[in-house]
């Protein structure tokens, strides 16, 4: 059966592939379809067994026309430009500060956008460029092309200009990851507005923005936007990073709110229209008071989730499942996909982080797992995690909620098991740097580290991170928290 | 109309060099000073250049290629220098499509697909 596909496919496409058909052996030891985090990742640690390895990459242009090389989300729309950008917004402020610690600045401090995205893109480019080079350094194939399935050992690749080649391979991992989702039920949401794809990559200010969402996204952009000077507003539907601890995440919020970001909370929008002045005027329903609202801006940035990247994939063709509900790559512990020698990495897996780091370790132990005569799978327990807002918050294990799900409120005293050793559940920490900080508290609470282990820390003044050794007020107990003396 | 190359000393002669050619693809080669019997300073760079040389056929129509000396070893140990001021430049030999962050340092410009690479890599 597969074999009659297969002449069929040649026939129609008359390619000169005819290697495999023939011979029955595959091109490649290792295809990877995705060149982001995870693929890559992949592709070069299999790259050092000494594999024939290839890497299709492909990005197709969001509705607003943007486009970006080679590297993945995180590269090129991500945590990238995104940290760059909050360190702009850092720098903003410490400008601030500065004069209190005797630094002649004239205030106001003035941010001109050109300039910073300039620099971040030509970063990024430079970043697109390592990729290339690394690449062709370890001798992996890179195809810039959209690929889809032909069979579960063969894949399509197709170039921007409809030129086709076809890949065979023993192995295939896929790792397309995910992209913004666009509100369809909104009218004028496609055609007006723009998300964190295109953010990044404008070259003139985005000016008087709104950004509808509660997400990590949403809250990072809406961030550093108020902070490089912007008018920015945070339209939220219900509660604020969800999934999150919720204690923290109003903390979050709080703090943005008294920096200068404005909240519309509990409102959904309802259309999008164009002004003649080429403003957006955007009408919303204020759910609390029943009310319809309406405001214009200069750009609505669209920041309610993303989808999985598998729609020109054609998995249906071989038989990879996927989640109903989320539409994405259902895969084991050890990343295989319902079909064998097709395996899946990063993003596009059901029920994984949509981490970089875990996208790149996961890829590279499968590698080490095909080729290397390793046998050890990924551990996506604890994995450390910042949300970049203006006062960043870092966090490491379970939310207050998750855990007293897991374990019965009885036995939570903040973020540790009550009883017997009392090990630590989780550690969340809002404040600056906060990645810094937590990132050394993630190998404490990989080693199973318990309270009065952290008790026994002594801390480094003066820090800011110290705090963490010096917890003791339970939220139990009712006492007010707030840390006063030195 | 083929590429053609230019050959320059020290950094303002390479700025006013590429600055006329400007609007065309400008390829740059970065290397140590050569003495009276035409031996750099820089081992690295007197390996990298036959292999430049070599893949230059594959420059796109009207490039100028510039070979840039960038003068002596005390000059180029000095940090202040403003080849790595202005130009950000690292390291001796450097390749380089000027204007993009595509570049080569020193042994990556050993090997020829990466050189053949940055020529035609968009």
């Amino acid at each position: 059966m597969a074999a009659l596909q297969r002449r069929r496919l040649l026939g129609v496409s008359g390619l000169s592939r005819t290697v495999r058909a023939l011979s029955g052996k595959n091109e490649y030891d290792l295809l990877v379809i995705g060149g982001g985090s995870g693929g890559l990742a992949c592709a070069k640690e299999a790259a050092q067994f000494g594999r024939q390895v290839a890497v299709l990459d492909y990005v197709e242009p969001s509705p607003q026309g943007t486009k970006w090389g080679l590297g993945g989300t995180c590269v090129n729309v991500g945590c990238i430009p995104k940290k760059l950008m909050h360190q702009a917004a850092l720098l903003g402020s410490a400008l601030k500060d500065a004069q209190h610690y005797g630094w002649n600045i004239a205030q106001p401090v003035h941010h001109t956008w050109s300039v910073m995205a300039q620099a971040v893109q030509n970063y990024v480019k430079s970043l697109n460029w390592g990729h290339r080079v690394q690449l062709q350094d370890k001798k992996v194939k890179y195809f810039n092309m959209k690929g889809s399935f032909s069979d579960p050992h063969t894949v399509r690749g197709l170039t921007k200009g409809g030129k086709e080649t076809i890949v065979t391979a023993e192995n295939i991992v896929i790792a397309t990851g995910g992209r913004p989702k666009y509100p369809m039920h909104i009218a004028g949401a496609l055609e007006y507005g723009i998300t964190s794809d295109d953010l990044f990559w404008l070259k003139e200010s985005p000016g008087k923005t709104l950004v509808v969402g509660a997400s990590y996204v949403s809250l990072e952009c809406a961030g550093f936007l108020t902070g490089i000077g912007l008018d920015t507003t945070v339209m939220m539907r219900s509660i604020p990073l969800r999934g999150f601890d919720q204690q923290m995440a109003s903390l979050v919020t709080e703090h943005m709110e008294s920096y200068g970001t404005k909240f519309l909370k509990r409102c959904f929008p309802t259309k999008v229209e164009k002004l003649e002045s080429n403003r957006l005027q955007v009408t919303w329903k204020n759910t609390d008071l029943g009310t319809e609202e309406t405001d214009s801006f200069d750009t609505v940035l669209w920041a309610v989730g993303r989808a999985p990247d598998t729609e020109t994939l054609n998995l249906e063709t071989v038989g990879v499942k996927t989640n109903s509900e989320t539409g994405k790559i259902i895969v084991d512990a050890s990343e295989a996909t319902s079909v064998p020698h097709i395996y899946a990495v990063g993003d596009i897996t059901e029920g994984r982080p949509e981490l970089t780091p875990t996208a790149i370790a996961a890829g590279k132990l499968l590698a080490q797992r095909l080729f290397g005569q390793s046998s050890e799978l990924m551990d996506y327990d604890n994995v450390p995690t910042t949300v970049f807002t203006p006062l960043e918050y870092g966090c490491v294990g379970l939310s207050e909620e998750a855990a007293v799900q897991c374990y019965g409120s009885d036995n939570i005293e903040m973020v540790c098991l009550r009883e017997r050793a009392q090990r630590i559940l989780g550690l969340h920490f809002i404040g600056p740097n906060a990645g810094e900080v937590i990132q050394g508290f993630a190998l404490g609470i990989k080693c199973g580290a318990t309270y009065p282990q952290l008790m026994k820390t002594v801390g480094i003044h003066p820090t800011c991170a110290e705090e963490i050794t010096k917890l003791h007020i339970t939220k139990r107990s009712g006492l007010d928290a707030t840390v006063t003396g030195c | 109309m083929g590429w053609e190359e230019k050959q320059v000393r020290g950094y303002p002669e390479f700025v006013q060099t590429a600055q006329r050619y400007h609007g065309r693809p400008i390829f740059a080669l970065f290397c140590g000073d050569k003495d009276a019997e035409g031996r750099s300073w820089c081992p690295d760079c007197v390996t990298a250049e036959p292999v430049v040389r070599k893949e230059l056929h594959n420059m796109p129509d009207e490039s100028v290629f510039i070979y840039c000396l960038v003068g002596d070893r005390a000059y180029w140990k000095d940090p202040n220098n403003e080849f790595r001021k202005n130009l950000k430049l690292t390291g001796v030999p450097t390749l380089l499509k000027y204007g993009t962050p595509q570049k080569l340092v020193e042994e990556e410009c050993f090997k020829a697909e990466l050189v053949r690479m940055l020529f035609t890599e968009d």
